[in-house]
């Protein structure tokens, strides 16, 4: 197992008492984008497509921790922009690993080795590494050669000092299979913790059949990937969203699982779509009509399988029913079970999270 | 982190474009044009003053107090700056002044450029970057 056994204990408590408590509604990672700005602009990448005086705008220290505060999840991603531009992130980590809250640097890590004096390790600290294959794929994907070396240089320096250390790989249509696989040994060779992996995020408007075989061809690509896996390979992420990836389980969306706060307030409804703000978390929560989106429901969620929406999906069937632990202990331990190929020519396999979907 | 990619036809742009609105559904369809904007719209008050800006939100549910209204940060505020309520009735025309910050930045249009362009692109990229110091 790619987290630690002190992560693992602190989410699967937290599940279980908002589980005790009657919340069917809980968030799992906050999602803090202290700014947009960033040091790279990868092309299509939405995060960074704002005037100048946008991104030229901060959350502080205070703004962050006190949004962590009213959110309560145990973790908290800081994606962007790149957060190592910001010249408070030292001191909002700081903050957050005081709370103790698991933090998530997300990082292209162009400033990592320089910025290490500023960060004390901490179990409570990983450096996400964004690094989307290998040389070749990452440069391409980042617009910018060269990138891929720096950031392994970076890993190296991060891992040497004693931090926690993921990558971080964000995957299209176009990726190809042995490559990626190839890149996965690449960075359990380099010694990362864990790897996290997801499907990119693309919403083009067409007919309801095209999203199926747009989600088809995604559980192709992850069954591609993730056949005959190989011991060595750690992830730092639920089994249970593997396998949903791989099609061999259905949910829907949890999108209040990881709600995002930035320079604008708390975003509605998710990470990747922005239908407004509100002041406050509650507000979020209480205010959002939730039945509105995921898949079937919201066409910008047509292809939609990101980890922000369905990775907290997979971790509440772990923790909602004896037989979702029971699922969850099998793709652990036999995540090879499925044999090598896809499991797309099978019936449709079976939904664990309680929420109706329809396909067209 | 690129985590999306999108396919939006790049002809679409609305930068330059003023609209005044007739009606108040026409008005309401002009602000959520805006909303999805990604560059700065100028509004036009019925009062006489004109207010430029980001448009990052608009509550347009009967729900809320003052509703609907635009929340607007105002390019000539400083960094923390408040945003600007604005409500709907208050607004005449809806200008989008700011460049399309979208526009031409899909995946396609990256890949379509021809290697020199790109190369180039990445270089201004690189040296902006390292000029503001993030480098």
């Amino acid at each position: 197992m790619a987290v630690p056994l002190s992560q693992a204990y602190t989410v699967a408590k937290y599940v279980l008492t908002q589980k005790a408590k009657g919340i069917t509604r809980y968030p799992l990672v906050l999602m803090l984008e202290p700014l947009f700005r960033c040091n790279l602009a990868c092309a299509g990448c939405g995060k960074i497509q704002y005037p100048d005086h946008v991104l030229d705008m901060r959350l502080t220290p205070q703004q962050c921790w006190a949004a962590a505060e009213e959110c309560g999840a145990p973790m908290v991603s800081i994606p962007g922009g790149e957060p190592l531009i910001h010249p408070e992130m030292p001191e909002i980590v700081r903050g957050l690993v005081k709370q103790q809250r698991y933090v998530y640097l997300c990082t292209n890590a162009l400033l990592l080795e320089r910025k290490l004096d500023d960060y004390v390790p901490s179990k409570y600290l990983t450096f996400s590494i964004h690094m989307d294959g290998l040389k070749e794929e990452h440069d391409h994907a980042v617009c910018r050669d060269g990138v891929y070396d720096v950031a392994v240089r970076a890993i190296r320096a991060a891992l040497k000092r004693g931090f926690r250390v993921t990558s971080n790989t964000t995957l299209f249509d176009d990726a190809k299979p042995e490559r990626v696989r190839a890149f996965f040994d690449e960075m359990m060779t380099l010694g990362v913790e864990g790897m996290m992996i997801s499907p990119g995020y693309s919403y083009q408007k067409a007919p309801d059949q095209q999203h199926f075989l747009k989600r088809q061809r995604t559980q192709e690509l992850f069954s591609e990937l993730l056949r005959d896996r190989k011991p060595s390979w750690r992830f730092n992420q639920s089994p249970m969203f593997l396998e949903f990836l791989m099609g061999h389980v259905e949910y829907q969306c949890t999108p209040w699982g990881n709600p995002t706060y930035n320079v604008f307030g708390w975003q509605r409804p998710c990470y990747l779509l922005q239908d407004g703000y509100v002041k406050t978390f509650r507000e979020l929560m209480e205010g959002t009509d939730w039945d509105r989106y995921g898949t079937g429901r919201h066409e910008k969620c047509a292809d939609c399988m990101v980890h922000c929406g369905y990775e907290a999906s997979a971790v509440n069937d772990t923790f909602g029913s004896w037989g979702g632990l029971a699922r969850t202990v099998r793709a652990m331990v036999a995540p090879n079970r499925h044999g090598s190929g896809p499991s797309l020519l099978q019936p449709r396999p079976p939904r664990h999270d309680g929420h109706e979907v329809s396909r067209a | 982190m690129t985590d999306t990619k999108y396919h939006e036809p790049e002809e679409r742009s609305l930068q330059a474009r003023r609209f005044k609105p007739a009606s108040e559904e026409e008005l309401a369809e002009a602000i959520e044009l805006a909303f999805d904007y990604r560059g700065d719209v100028r509004l036009w008050l019925r009062h006489g003053e004109t207010v430029e800006g980001y448009l990052f939100n608009r509550v347009n549910s009967g729900a809320q107090p003052g509703a609907p209204y635009v929340e607007i940060f105002p390019v000539d505020r400083g960094l923390q700056r408040p945003a600007r309520t604005i409500p709907y009735g208050q607004i005449e025309e809806i200008e989008f002044s700011g460049e399309d910050t979208a526009n031409g930045k899909s995946w396609e249009a990256w890949a379509a450029k021809k290697e020199s362009q790109r190369q180039a692109e990445a270089a201004r990229v690189e040296a902006e970057a390292r000029a503001r110091g993030h480098l």
